[in-house]
């Protein structure tokens, strides 16, 4: 297994205006994440988890620490872009003012030079990711929820990157949407050798997707190891807490007491 | 307690009307949480807010009865409705955080919907949001999304309504929360006697909070089953599907 990229000692925190108190963010959070994997990080809101993604990101820099990524791995494939990300408002990313045809064909011509190849490469995303002929000339507004979601995961493909970063894409969704992401998502990176770093406050639907995942509370690691094993024996107390969130089990001290 | 018979809502357009959904009957009881349950786009937001009158009528036309202890809410004068709506209905809707006026601090919303201050004080502390001497010096752009969702929820449990209406109460909010939510709905129906109706499409709340289940598909309700049957019986093909894609999320 070939590590991409390796994120060292991060730690993030914040200065409030009111009273000019440091808040901490994330803490001291270390892990690495491999190529060709699906990783999950999951943790309740205000946990630090989008903070995470976007350091990873590059969008801001950690007040400590650094991310290595595999130069090797990385530069092999002639990568403009490594990463990408599909952000929770994902509407946002298409322009309004063009079709969604000319948002992803511009993306593709970053690489490619030849118009044959961008038009097969083309049919191959919008197939992937199943936006018909349709759908490829409206705007992005023109589109339902779920469409835009499916015509920005074709843009973020169309650069070939090598890690793409999940943030909450379950979120709003109903079961069926649900499943058809896991698998959309799985086909992806199997068919595009795409790693992917999936955020979910959901780990029952995380489950269906990750074969690793972390636990992040109040900004650090608390568990990390593969999801199956985590979920039949959680070690940490707030491991448990989330599975029995999960199924409406918790009793009304046991919320009360968590704050 | 409420009792609705609808026999179509509609969108009004230019050349035609389109239908949207027809044949809503059912009766809302006292004391019980009704779960109505669809995918995306089937209409759920559409059918609460047809009960009430809350679609724009040049936009929408509803033909019907929802009759709110014998009064027609769809026939009745808009005085009369309004009376109805602020003594006993509530809704909370999906985007809550939209439709506090940025302008305006939280104060304001206090005075005019939470005048109970000790009262208020305890839902704010249930819900595990700042006291109130903090959160009423906040403006609304200063709540996160889950934060909005549980204060509006505040707000609605503190006017002591007959029934509270609730789009999609667990988007935005995590386990944690909608496990406070699921039991501040329980106590609100079983200890004071009142009624709740939740669209939604989380079967997994729904099953864990509801006393009565239907489903909306293809432009209209199923009745309301009580959840152990609704979740044990496969009715239709778009119900099947449905129960299918959730055992295949829980397995």
């Amino acid at each position: 297994m070939t590590e991409l990229l390796r994120i060292e000692n991060i730690s993030y925190s914040v200065q409030q205006n009111k009273d000019k108190m440091v808040v901490s963010i994330l803490k001291n959070i270390s892990f690495s994440i491999n190529e060709g994997e699906i990783l999950g990080v999951c943790g309740e809101s205000g946990g630090g988890k989008t903070t995470l993604a976007k350091i990873i990101a590059g969008i801001i820099t950690p007040v400590e620490g650094k991310i290595v990524w595999n130069q090797n791995a990385v530069f092999s494939q002639s990568s403009i872009n490594p990463l990408q990300i599909l952000f929770q408002n994902n509407g946002e990313i298409l322009n309004p003012f063009r079709r969604i045809n000319d948002i992803v064909t511009e993306a593709l011509r970053i690489k490619n030079k030849d118009k044959n190849s961008i038009i097969q490469l083309k049919e191959k995303l919008f197939d992937a990711v199943g936006i018909n002929p349709e759908l490829r000339n409206r705007k992005g507004y023109e589109l339902s929820g779920g469409e835009q979601q499916r015509a920005a995961l074709a843009r973020l493909l169309a650069v070939n990157p090598k890690l793409l970063i999940l943030d909450e894409p379950f979120s709003a969704q109903d079961v069926e949407s649900q499943l058809n992401l896991v698998n959309l998502f799985k086909k992806m990176n199997k068919d595009f050798k795409v790693t992917i770093l999936c955020i979910s406050h959901d780990l029952n639907i995380l489950r269906k997707l990750v074969n690793r995942v972390l636990i992040i509370k109040d900004g650090e690691i608390i568990e990390c190891g593969k999801t199956e094993e985590i979920l039949k024996s959680p070690s940490h107390p707030y491991t448990k807490f989330l599975l029995r969130a999960e199924n409406y089990s918790l009793a009304l001290d046991e919320l009360h007491s968590k704050k | 307690m409420l009792d609705v018979n609808i026999q179509s809502v509609s969108i009004i357009l230019d050349d035609d009307n389109r239908l949207l959904l027809r044949n809503l009957n059912f009766k809302i009881e006292k004391g019980f949480i009704y779960s109505i349950l669809g995918k995306n786009g089937s209409g759920k937001s559409t059918l609460i807010k047809s009960v009430t009158k809350l679609l724009l009528k040049q936009n929408y036309e509803v033909i019907g009865k929802a009759l709110f202890n014998g009064t027609d809410l769809l026939n009745t004068n808009e005085e009369k409705l309004r009376e109805i709506r602020k003594n006993n209905i509530r809704y909370v809707f999906q985007d809550m955080i939209n439709s506090f006026d940025p302008l305006k601090k939280l104060e304001y919303y206090f005075n005019n919907f939470a005048s109970d201050k000790s009262k208020t004080e305890k839902l704010l502390q249930y819900f595990l949001l700042p006291a109130y001497n903090n959160i009423k010096e906040l403006y609304s752009y200063e709540l996160s999304g889950g934060m909005a969702q549980r204060l509006s929820l505040v707000f609605a449990l503190s006017a002591d309504p007959e029934i509270i209406f609730l789009d999609e109460p667990t988007s935005g909010i995590d386990y944690a929360a909608a496990n406070l939510v699921l039991l501040k709905l329980k106590e609100f129906t079983k200890e004071s006697n009142k009624s709740v109706i939740i669209v939604t499409q989380d079967i997994k709340f729904a099953s864990a909070v509801s006393d009565f289940v239907a489903m909306i598909s293809e432009g209209t309700l199923s009745p309301f089953l009580p959840k152990d049957k609704f979740f044990s019986s496969e009715l239709y093909e778009d119900h099947k599907s449905l129960l299918a894609s959730f055992r295949e999320i829980e397995s």
